[in-house]
């Protein structure tokens, strides 16, 4: 699993490549650490090389966007696969999340 | 035979004295069946010429003993039709306090005892009790003991109440050729039963209180059940403990499983998720309380919207038979959810919660699973039929016109009776064939509701009491009180209750009551009084074992339920035998008073 975060446009963007499983949650969460300290600015999580996203990697989504939110700041998803959406199908979090 | 006598006895007395006695030894240390030791004790006086044939067998032709059958047809109407379900269902409701609790539960097992048979009661309500007492918060063994005496108390409030009354009128009437009306008792019986029910809430301390963590888990009557978060579900995205999800009343959350089938820990913060199992132990009602409140649906595949749930589906309760096929097996691994149009929503193993998702237990003969069926559903198939038992699958109560029908047939039965219009065992026949015409319950139900053990035990009880009272033993015992007594007919009538309240302790209220009818009627006799407000005495006093768990059936059904010991029975029972003596004496004397011959 490996994870870039970059800033475009005056947003953060951090992509995500391989699989964000239970295994790799740890790390990731380190990784993401930066988003959440952050405030004033949307957040984009780009999912185009993530490959599979567990339920721990869920919970990962899931703590960005609480901690944007009550910022009132913005967390989109980019770039998800067809297998991906349908995780976010299933677990209803496609209903929590804003769409690029 | 006469003519050999020995301490005032001839040999037949003894003969019986030796029957009696070795019959309650035998009762009281092994685990043979009481009906086939009455009959053998029946056989005994029999050949040895104690009794003739006429009198051996005279018992099973008792209008006492036939009554009671009767009865068992008219109860099996009211069972059938939901009248007993619809009761239990409206009269429990939340009271405030423990003694509300005592006085809601104890008056209508009482009133229903007074109709039915003391243990249809109490086993009707032994499970109702197990989970209304976790709803109240209440340790179940501070209500069943209550609900025990309850129906005792209440079976003595009318002579069709209790089987002891039968036989005792039944006798009186023998010897008097005056039938007693069917709610003789009625007075001294609610007077009691009020005396009963303010003691039991003053002297409540002396309940146990079993809340230990080792009997917690035996006193519940627990299910697991498995829950599945839909996809639409408005709590997605907060955690179980905003969501209030990780305790229900009487349960918790037990296991959590995200959609990847990782199990998660169960904690406040753990976020929820569309396709979540969640897996509760507890009270299965409060549980689908939960379920459709937080609209949670059962787990079966994934479902998307709750609009995706048939709510015609009904919950329907079945007991793994012995030699089925689902023993030793996961209902998860196997295609029994599939062939029969089922979801398996819990499991529970007498009575006792299995911390597994359903699914995933390991079925055993006897564990009761709850399955969600369509509303139409055939539960006589074949394969069904031979691996499952459906608690509810004849015999499910269909609450309609049946239930009125029946309640009319029952009340019709005990105001014709106690207005004398029809003798009382006229009265059970007609209200046993009207159950049948009207449908109440079938030829079969109705065959199958009669119980012949209890009643041979009935029927040799009253033989019992005969031989005593032929071989002049009744005699020789009532002299004997009358000698240590005097001939104070209230000290007398008070004694031989004492002496019965106590002697019911250990053998059955039925032969007690059988036992006993002779002593005091020659006891009154011989005083020149009127016996009948001394047996009203004894009927009361026969009824009333509280002081050990053997002293009454229904004793016995609460005694594991309620996780009690034999001295709890003795602690709160001793006081309570002399409470309800000293009320019985008193209010007898007081509607009935005593007049001389």
């Amino acid at each position: 699993m490996n994870t870039v975060l970059k800033e475009e446009n005056n947003d953060l963007v951090m992509y995500f490549e391989g699989r964000l499983d239970t295994a790799s949650s740890p790390e990731t969460e380190t990784a993401v650490a930066p988003l959440k300290e952050s405030t004033g600015r949307n957040i984009i999580l780009d999912c185009t090389k993530l490959d599979y996203i567990s339920s721990s990697g869920l919970r990962i989504f899931l703590n960005i966007l609480k901690s944007a939110k009550a910022k009132g700041d913005h967390v989109y998803i980019r770039g998800i696969s067809d297998d991906i959406r349908a995780v976010f199908v299933m677990t209803g979090f496609i209903n929590l999340f804003e769409f690029k | 035979m006469e003519s050999i006598m020995f301490l005032g006895f001839g040999l037949d007395a003894w003969i019986t004295i030796a029957t009696v006695l070795g019959m309650f030894t035998v009762l009281l240390t092994t685990k043979w069946r009481s009906d086939m030791v009455f009959l053998g004790a029946i056989g005994i006086l029999y050949v040895t010429g104690v009794l003739d044939a006429k009198e051996a067998f005279s018992g099973f032709s008792s209008t006492s003993v036939i009554t009671v059958g009767v009865l068992f047809v008219v109860v099996a109407g009211l069972m059938h039709t939901g009248v007993l379900q619809c009761i239990v269902r409206f009269l429990l409701g939340t009271p405030k306090s423990y003694g509300k609790a005592v006085a809601r539960l104890m008056v209508p097992v009482a009133v229903l005892s007074s109709f039915l048979s003391n243990t249809t009661v109490v086993a009707l309500f032994v499970n109702i009790v197990k989970m209304w007492s976790r709803k109240l918060g209440v340790s179940p063994s501070k209500l069943l003991i209550p609900l025990s005496y309850a129906s005792g108390m209440g079976g003595v409030c009318t002579l069709i109440g209790t089987p002891p009354n039968l036989i005792i009128s039944g006798l009186y009437e023998e010897k008097t050729g005056q039938a007693m009306n069917i709610l003789a008792t009625t007075i001294p019986g609610l007077f009691c039963l009020v005396i009963g029910i303010l003691s039991i809430i003053a002297m409540h301390r002396l309940l146990p209180n079993r809340k230990a963590p080792e009997s917690a888990f035996e006193s519940t009557g627990d299910y697991t059940v498995e829950l599945q978060v839909p996809s639409d579900n408005p709590y997605i995205g907060q955690t179980l403990g905003e969501a209030g999800l990780c305790h229900v009343n009487g349960g918790s959350l037990i296991k959590l499983y995200h959609f990847d089938d990782i199990m998660s820990s169960v904690s406040e913060d753990e976020p929820i998720m569309g396709g979540d199992h969640l897996v509760y132990a507890g009270q299965i009602d409060e549980i689908i309380e939960m379920a459709l409140t937080h609209q949670l649906v059962s787990a079966d595949h994934h479902i998307f919207s709750m609009s995706e749930i048939d709510h015609d589906c009904k919950l329907r309760t079945a007991y793994v038979n012995f030699g089925s096929s689902l023993i030793g097996k996961t209902i998860g691994k196997s295609s029994f959810e599939k062939d029969n149009n089922v979801v398996l929503a819990a499991v529970s193993r007498r009575g006792e919660r299995i911390n597994e998702a359903p699914r995933d237990v390991v079925l055993e003969a006897g564990d009761t699973l709850l399955l969600i069926c369509p509303k139409h559903f055939n539960m006589n198939t074949t394969s069904l039929k031979d691996d499952l038992c459906f608690f509810d699958s004849d015999e499910v109560p269909n609450i309609g016109y049946g239930t009125l029908i029946s309640t009319v047939i029952m009340i019709a039965m005990v105001v014709v009776s106690a207005l004398g219009i029809i003798p009382l065992l006229q009265c059970a026949f007609l209200a046993a064939a009207a159950m049948l015409i009207c449908r109440c319950c079938n030829m079969e139900q109705a065959m199958r509701a009669i119980n012949w053990d209890i009643l041979m035990v009935f029927a040799g009880s009253a033989v019992l009491g005969l031989a005593i009272q032929k071989t002049g033993i009744a005699e020789w015992l009532a002299n004997g009180i009358l000698d240590v007594c005097g001939t104070n007919p209230l000290v007398v009538m008070t004694a031989i209750c004492f002496v019965g309240t106590f002697v019911t302790e250990f053998i059955s209220n039925t032969a007690a009551g059988a036992m006993f009818f002779p002593i005091m009627y020659e006891a009154a006799d011989k005083l020149g009084y009127d016996p009948f407000p001394f047996l009203i005495a004894l009927m009361i006093s026969v009824s009333s074992s509280f002081a050990t768990p053997i002293g009454s059936p229904t004793h016995m059904l609460v005694y594991g339920p309620g996780g009690y010991r034999f001295s709890d029975f003795m602690r709160i029972g001793l006081l309570m035998n002399i409470i309800i003596l000293a009320a019985n004496i008193l209010i007898v004397n007081i509607i009935y008073p005593l007049t001389p011959q």
